[in-house]
């Protein structure tokens, strides 16, 4: 299997020993550890499993790194990541866990994602609108505010503005 | 600042226009800068202007131009129940009332998301910030998640006020001030007790020019809890600071760069907190301590 991380519409920031990585069509972000971002940077369709596993340790056990390497796999696919879908990854997290050992546990990918929100979302202190909020947005109808009201199916809990 | 310039807005060309609403017989109107956003206020009566000022944005600039990004509009009624005031965003009606006063709180709520979502120049963070010892406590979260108690907290305890809703960050990651009268809710976190009280009331004052970005603090109340905080990396921050970044989807590049950089020269915490006032006094040591670490890597030495 020669991996090959998504390219398209993505936004990619390099940090130190990290990736950012911005989805513009779906609006997510994503954090990649440095063992993600190896992998992400160089799953290019021209490197197997092994070859990825030598990048990112070169001096470790190679099972064991091929393994941190699938896991790896499976995290980018969920995050969208990967061209294939999770269908490429095909590794069980117990079973990463097993072959790493607590020895390459630093190895462990890591992507923590984030759906960007809209900018009523970010910006609104309270709604006075309840139409299209999600259920549970806190809604207040400015001059006239309403104790604990939320909105709920597309109106104000306390009876709408 | 200065007084209001009176002058009918009108929208740069390429603008979507209002269709029928710039037809409704408006007789007055201003134009204002606020962070780069140019925004244009017109009303049928022109005695509204005289009110308006305090419902603008903080740091609000007059225009010499009626060329705006954006206009509000404001039609208001004899006050009955028939022919309420309306209060328009571009060609959306925002509100129907026959209070005037509300009218008016819909349109300072309009114009200040219109500015935090349109400033080019600028990431509005939704976010309290105090500053402390020449850096910026930047608190982000969402609306009721105890932002203003903490805020008023540290201002008592003698940190600079910024602002209470929104962290407004440069490109080079410094935050400026956006500071309104803190917005207070009652015991029981309801609207309808809320009061608006000055960061001088509290004992405290406003900050007048940016700062660098020193503490980030992600902190959700939950009663009782002990502050153990988690350090969270650069990427971890960016990503946990974008989901309350109103710009994100609309300039994600913006935005990333503008909160990598405030996050860089960060600490940034996560955790559950107990009650604001311990956890006021932790935050202002964390920054007396990094301003002494910092210190000292520089070799400057001496006292303030």
């Amino acid at each position: 299997m020669k991996p090959v991380a998504r390219r398209d519409g993505l936004l990619i920031r390099e940090l130190k020993d990290e990736m950012l990585v911005y989805a513009r069509d779906e609006h997510r972000a994503h954090c990649l550890n440095r063992t993600a971002a190896t992998v992400f940077r160089n799953a290019d369709g021209t490197r197997t499993v092994s070859d990825l596993a030598l990048l990112l340790a070169p001096q470790s056990d190679l099972p064991a790194a091929e393994a941190v390497v699938g896991e790896t796999l499976a995290r980018l696919a969920e995050a969208g990541l990967l061209q294939g879908g999770p269908a490429a990854a095909g590794w069980s997290r117990r079973e990463v866990v097993r072959r790493v050992g607590i020895g390459a546990a630093i190895l462990l990918p890591a992507v923590a994602s984030v759906v960007a929100p809209t900018p009523a979302e970010a910006a609104v202190t309270c709604v006075s609108d309840c139409s299209q909020q999600k259920d549970g947005t806190a809604c207040n109808c400015y001059g006239e505010p309403i104790c604990d009201a939320t909105c709920i199916s597309g109106s104000c809990s306390a009876g709408g503005c | 600042m200065g007084g209001l310039p009176s002058m009918m807005p009108r929208l740069r060309r390429g603008s979507a226009r209002a269709g029928r609403i710039d037809r409704l017989g408006w007789r007055a109107g201003t134009c204002i800068d606020a962070c780069g956003l140019r925004v244009g206020v017109r009303t049928n009566a022109p005695a509204l202007l005289d009110r308006l000022e305090p419902h603008l944005p903080p740091g609000w600039r007059a225009c010499a131009s009626p060329l705006v990004d954006q206009i509000f509009s404001v039609w208001v009624g004899p006050g009955d129940a028939r022919r309420p005031t309306r209060v328009y965003a571009g060609r959306s009606r925002r509100v129907r009332t026959a209070n005037l006063a509300r009218a008016l709180a819909v349109l300072e709520s309009e114009i200040r998301q219109s500015v935090a979502a349109g400033a080019a120049r600028r990431t509005f963070v939704h976010a309290g910030v105090v500053g402390w010892r020449g850096r910026a406590i930047v608190i982000p979260g969402r609306s009721r998640s105890g932002k203003t108690t903490l805020v008023a907290e540290l201002v008592k305890a003698g940190a600079l006020y910024l602002s209470d809703e929104f962290a407004v960050l440069d490109g080079r990651g410094r935050v400026h001030p956006f500071a309104k009268p803190l917005s207070i809710r009652g015991a029981s976190g309801c609207d309808r007790h809320a009061q608006s009280r000055c960061a001088e009331e509290l004992g405290g004052s406003c900050a007048t020019g940016p700062l660098p970005v020193g503490l980030v603090v992600l902190a959700e109340h939950s009663p009782g809890a002990t502050w153990r905080p988690e350090r969270l990396t650069v990427g971890q921050a960016v990503i946990e600071m974008l989901a309350h970044t109103v710009p994100a989807r609309l300039r994600p590049e913006a935005s990333l760069s503008s909160l990598e950089r405030a996050a860089a020269r960060a600490t940034v915490l996560k955790g559950a907190r107990g009650e604001a006032r311990e956890l006021a006094g932790h935050l202002l040591r964390s920054v007396e301590e990094m301003e002494s670490v910092s210190r000292r890597g520089a070799g400057e030495g001496g006292t303030r």
